[in-house]
Order: structure tokens, then C-alpha cells, then sequence
């Protein structure tokens, strides 16, 4: 099984987060899968762990929470970290190691790199790579497709490390078996991320995303509602989520009918819905909301009535 | 070290706009593809003419617009699509194919063979239109390696100029994307296609670059259905120095800056739906 560390402690400021966030924060993390959680030794003293008999090392120094027997249990993080941007790997043999950087690495011959890593005879080998150039997951995930036994990320944006939501999403995706978390705590995760650091995360973040189950145009609503899988990589309950079919401009009148089918509205009138919506949405450069499309509806209704007895 | 020439195609106005919550006017698409020509973009993807008749305008304005680009028209794999985007005038006629027996089988109710079959009917109306034709393979990520293969020599025979490989629901790793190309039969070129669900779309482009692939599908910001697609600037910023695509970075922010408020309104603005829509 794989090490999954997460850092996303280390990388914000913790002071004026709650303890009870910062707890609940780390049992969530252990549902989706991580094995072990880094924490800076100021936070390790806040958190009420036993391991270390209230001795937290000096200030600087970090931290694992890892779960034995069921309970968290704080541990020295033993890691020594060795930065590698060039092609010369240093000699690794038989130490506790994290390497960083390699964030142009996809660019170059990872598999190679990888095969090399894999042979220095390093006791411990966790790979947490840059992303300054926005691959940093996909490292992450090829390493431990080599072979590589451990990684470490941090939840969401806001620091330079493999994201862990995207991480596992890609783990579970190649071998469901690889990882034993339950992804589906990520929707709570989110939230709980966003109250300790007051940043909303973006709509569309890759798995974790409040809108990446939107769906509006035409071609992938009819493609959804005839197989979900057509159109979506996983299942919105995997992280916790739900689908939503939204009315805009690239709606068809397919979309429109099901949902006024799903407001219990007329169905009546569905092309001039659709063409208005279109108009609206093109110049408001957003869906219709439910409110609006019972409004249209209503507006239409009322048109084809007056039609008929007039 | 030698920097390789490769080329972009942009898909803002296309896959970007799809992203929910994402909808230009004509004169917005207009504006957009105009910037995207200047910044050295090679092919802009400048939607679907099958949508309806402002999207034919938008193509028709767009293509007086810019002088550089070659304007691609997105379409289903069927005639009715295809003959709007010839009216229209645009310069290369996308035609997409639904590669993985997922989506030939639940989305399309067909099967292989028949796929082949409308693809060829398709083929043969773009050339007797004198139009350039690039295919696209839709979820080739999931589709069966031999019949990637099939439709690639298909493409090929039917004179497509580019097949555009799709990660369409954003599943492939770096190293998938190598397997898939380097299966592919030489002879036509290659475009890579990735959407950012695991957040390897730049990764993946990269890869498939390495691999062969001449163009990169990429979006201004990312915008795109789901988790979104290649990030432009990202894709820039990540090969550096080693792939030229003929786009300064700095432009390129400065671009953003200037359209994001055209890109993101219904963050700059509140408004609610059109009372003239609503007042009949």
C-alpha cells in the first residue's frame, strides 16, 4: 500500500484556525485515505496527541500524526529533505528521504529518473515534487505507478505540493484496491477547508469543485441522461457531490423540457424557453436559475392562454 | 538544447464557453478570436454553427477578423451539422467521432461499424465542399486501442489533415497518453485534446507533445466543462524554453487581464435575467 503524507498543515497559518477544526480536519483526512499527516511542532502542541509525551521538539521542527490501534499518535518526522532540479541524483543510499522540486520533470525522461530513484537504495523514499508548473500530480501519480512507495501532497490550492483530492482520485481511477480511503468526505473537506482559511476554493477545482458536476450543453446532458459515465470520469456521490443539469446558452430544448419536467412546470412552450434562456444567458454570461426559469415558464404559459381565448 | 515548434489550438470560444455559467455574445466571440489571432494562436476553434444562427454570424465576423488563425467549426458526426459549418465559412470543418464503445453504444445507439460508415458519409461531404478536414476521436481514452487504430487509418484514407486525440473525460496519465500515440499509425497529424479532471490536463498535453503531437488544445484560463481543459498559460509557462508555440507569455497575461471581465462577467456583474426577455 501506498504512503500518502499530507502537508496541507504545514503550509497555512494555523494560529487562528479552532482546534476542533483543526481536528476534525485530520480525521477527514484519514477517512479519504491519507496515512499519515505533517504538522508543524506549534500545532503539534495545540493538537491533544499522545506519542511524545508533551516534548514537540524545537520550533521549526515537524511532525506525523499517524493512526495506530485506531487512535492518532504523534511521531518525529524522521524525512530529510533533499530539493533536485538537476540531472544528477545525489547519493540517497540507505536514508530517510523526501525529494522536492523535479517540477519540470514531466518534460524530461521521468520513467528513466524514476528507474534510478528506485535502485539508490534509500531506506525511505517519499517524492513530493513542485508544482510550479502545474504538474505536480501528475508526477506524484506516475511515480507511484513506477513503483514508488510514498508521497506527499496537501488538500485543495495554496501551496506548492501534488494536490492529494486529485491524487487519490487517480489512484482509486487506475486500481479502486490501491487505496482503502472513503473519497466521499471531500465535499466536507472542502467546506471545512474553506472556513479555516476564509478562500473559497475555485468552482471548478479538479474533483473537489462546487460546479464540475454542472452540466449544461446539449450534446452532454442527452450523453448524461442516458449513461452518467458517458460524461463524467466518476460518479458525483464518489467526492461527496451531486449532478445538476443547468439551462444556458448551449442548452437544447431536450434539457429545457427535463428540467421543467423537474420543477413540475408546463412543458408548454419549451422552444421559445429555450431561445429566450439563450439570449438571456449569452448577455448575463450565467445559467438561469430555477427562480427565473419558473418565471419564463409562467410568462410563456400565460401567452399560449391568451392565444387560445382570444 | 533544441526548442521544437509546435501550435496551439485554441477552444475557448468552443469547449471553454461550455463551461456552465460561461456564455459570450456575438460580439464578445468576435473580440475574443480578433486577441486570440494576434496573440500567434494557429487555429482557433470558434464553436458549433449547428447551435443556430447568432453562432453562424459569430463564425462569419470571426472569420473577417482575423487574419491569421484558421477558424475550425466544431461538429457531431452528422451532415445536417456539417453543412452549417461549410455555410458558414469556416476554414477546417472538426468532426468529431465517438471512439470508446461507451459512448458508440450509449450515447450514439450505433455500433463500430456503423460509426465508420457515417464517418466516411461525413468525409466525403466536407471534400466535395473543397473544405480542409481534421477528426476528432471522442473518448479516446476509453475506447479500444485496435479500434483507435481502425479509425486512424480511416482518417487517414478519408484525408483527414489532423486527429485530434481526446481525453475527453480527463482520465489519462502522462504515460497513458504516450501508449495511446505511440500506437497510433504514423501518417496524419496528431492533436492532443485533455481536460483537467485529475488535474493532469497541462501534464498530459506535455506529454503528448513529447510524443508526436503537433497541436495542443488549450483554453484562456482553463475554462471548460466539468474541471476544465488545458490551461493555456499553464501549458506556456511548463515548456518553456523547450516548446515554441509562437505566444509570448506576457501577452498572453495581458490578454487575460484585458478579457477576463469579458470571460468572468457573471463575477464582475449582478444582474438578473433580462426584464425586456421577460416583458412580452
Amino acid at each position: 500500500m501506498v504512503t500518502i503524507i499530507d502537508r496541507t498543515l504545514t503550509a497555512l497559518h494555523t494560529n487562528q484556525i479552532q482546534v476542533q477544526d483543526l481536528s476534525h480536519f485530520c480525521d477527514l483526512l484519514f477517512i479519504c485515505g491519507v496515512t499519515k499527516i505533517e504538522l508543524p511542532a506549534t500545532l503539534a502542541a495545540r493538537l491533544s496527541l499522545s506519542g511524545l509525551s508533551g516534548n514537540t521538539g524545537a520550533a521549526g521542527t515537524c511532525f506525523l500524526i499517524q493512526k495506530q490501534n485506531g487512535r492518532q499518535q504523534l511521531f518525529p518526522n524522521d524525512l530529510v529533505e533533499q530539493n533536485f532540479s538537476g540531472n544528477a541524483l545525489p547519493d540517497i543510499a540507505r536514508r530517510k528521504i523526501r525529494l522536492t522540486g523535479m517540477a519540470d520533470l514531466i518534460s524530461r525522461d521521468y520513467r528513466t529518473f524514476f528507474e534510478a530513484l528506485l535502485h539508490s537504495g534509500a531506506t525511505t523514499l517519499d517524492l513530493c515534487p513542485s508544482n510550479s508548473m502545474h504538474c505536480a500530480t501528475a508526477i506524484a501519480l506516475e511515480w507511484i505507478f513506477a513503483g514508488g512507495s510514498s508521497v506527499s501532497c496537501a488538500f485543495s490550492c495554496g501551496h506548492d505540493f501534488p494536490r492529494l483530492e486529485e491524487v487519490l482520485m487517480g489512484l482509486k481511477l487506475r486500481d479502486s484496491a490501491s487505496i482503502v480511503g472513503d473519497l466521499s468526505v471531500f465535499n466536507q473537506l472542502r467546506n471545512l477547508y474553506e472556513k479555516m482559511t476564509r478562500l473559497p476554493v475555485s468552482p471548478m477545482k479538479a474533483v473537489i469543485g462546487t460546479d464540475i458536476f454542472k452540466v449544461e450543453s446539449g450534446i452532454h446532458v442527452d450523453g448524461v441522461l442516458k449513461n452518467s459515465a458517458t460524461y463524467e470520469p466518476f460518479s458525483p456521490q464518489t467526492v461527496g457531490s451531486q449532478r445538476e443539469i443547468v439551462l444556458g446558452k448551449h442548452s437544447s430544448e431536450q434539457s429545457v423540457l427535463y428540467k421543467l419536467r423537474e420543477q413540475n412546470l408546463s412543458e408548454t412552450g419549451a422552444k421559445s424557453i429555450l431561445k429566450q434562456i439563450k439570449e438571456g444567458c449569452s448577455q448575463l454570461g450565467r445559467n438561469i436559475s430555477d427562480l427565473e426559469l419558473y418565471a419564463l415558464a409562467s410568462e410563456v404559459k400565460n401567452d399560449h392562454q391568451t392565444e387560445i381565448y382570444c | 538544447m533544441t526548442i521544437k515548434q509546435k501550435y496551439i489550438v485554441d477552444t475557448t470560444l468552443r469547449d471553454g464557453e461550455q463551461s456552465p455559467g460561461i456564455a459570450f455574445t456575438l460580439k464578445e466571440k468576435v473580440a475574443i478570436a480578433r486577441a486570440l489571432d494576434q496573440l500567434g494562436v494557429s487555429r482557433i476553434e470558434a464553436g458549433t454553427p449547428a447551435m443556430g444562427k447568432e453562432e453562424c454570424q459569430a463564425f462569419e465576423k470571426i472569420r473577417l477578423a482575423c487574419r491569421y488563425a484558421r477558424i475550425i467549426a466544431w461538429n457531431r458526426m452528422n451532415l445536417d451539422d456539417i453543412k452549417s459549418s461549410i455555410s458558414c465559412g469556416a476554414d477546417i470543418i472538426h468532426v468529431c467521432v465517438p471512439a470508446s464503445d461507451l459512448l458508440i453504444r450509449e450515447k450514439l445507439r450505433k455500433n463500430r461499424a456503423e460509426v465508420l460508415e457515417q464517418l466516411t458519409a461525413c468525409a466525403d461531404f466536407v471534400h466535395s465542399a473543397n473544405k480542409e478536414l481534421t477528426i476528432g476521436l471522442e473518448d479516446a481514452s476509453r475506447a479500444d486501442r485496435d479500434f483507435i487504430v481502425r479509425l486512424t487509418q480511416r482518417a487517414i484514407k478519408l484525408g483527414a489533415s489532423t486527429l485530434r486525440i481526446s481525453d475527453t473525460v480527463g482520465i489519462m496519465s502522462p504515460s497513458a497518453i504516450k501508449a495511446c500515440i505511440n500506437q497510433i499509425p504514423a501518417g496524419i497529424d496528431l492533436e492532443i485534446h485533455a481536460h483537467n479532471d485529475l488535474g493532469m490536463a497541462v501534464a498530459n498535453s506535455i506529454q503528448g507533445l513529447r510524443s508526436g503531437a503537433k497541436y495542443a488544445d488549450a483554453t484562456l484560463f482553463g475554462i471548460g466543462e466539468r474541471a476544465g481543459n488545458c490551461n493555456l498559460e499553464h501549458l506556456l509557462i511548463a515548456t518553456k524554453g523547450q516548446l515554441d508555440f509562437g505566444i509570448r507569455l506576457d501577452d498572453l497575461r495581458l490578454l487575460q487581464e484585458i478579457l477576463s471581465p469579458v470571460i468572468f462577467k457573471n463575477r464582475h456583474t449582478v444582474h438578473s435575467f433580462p426584464s425586456s426577455l421577460l416583458a412580452r
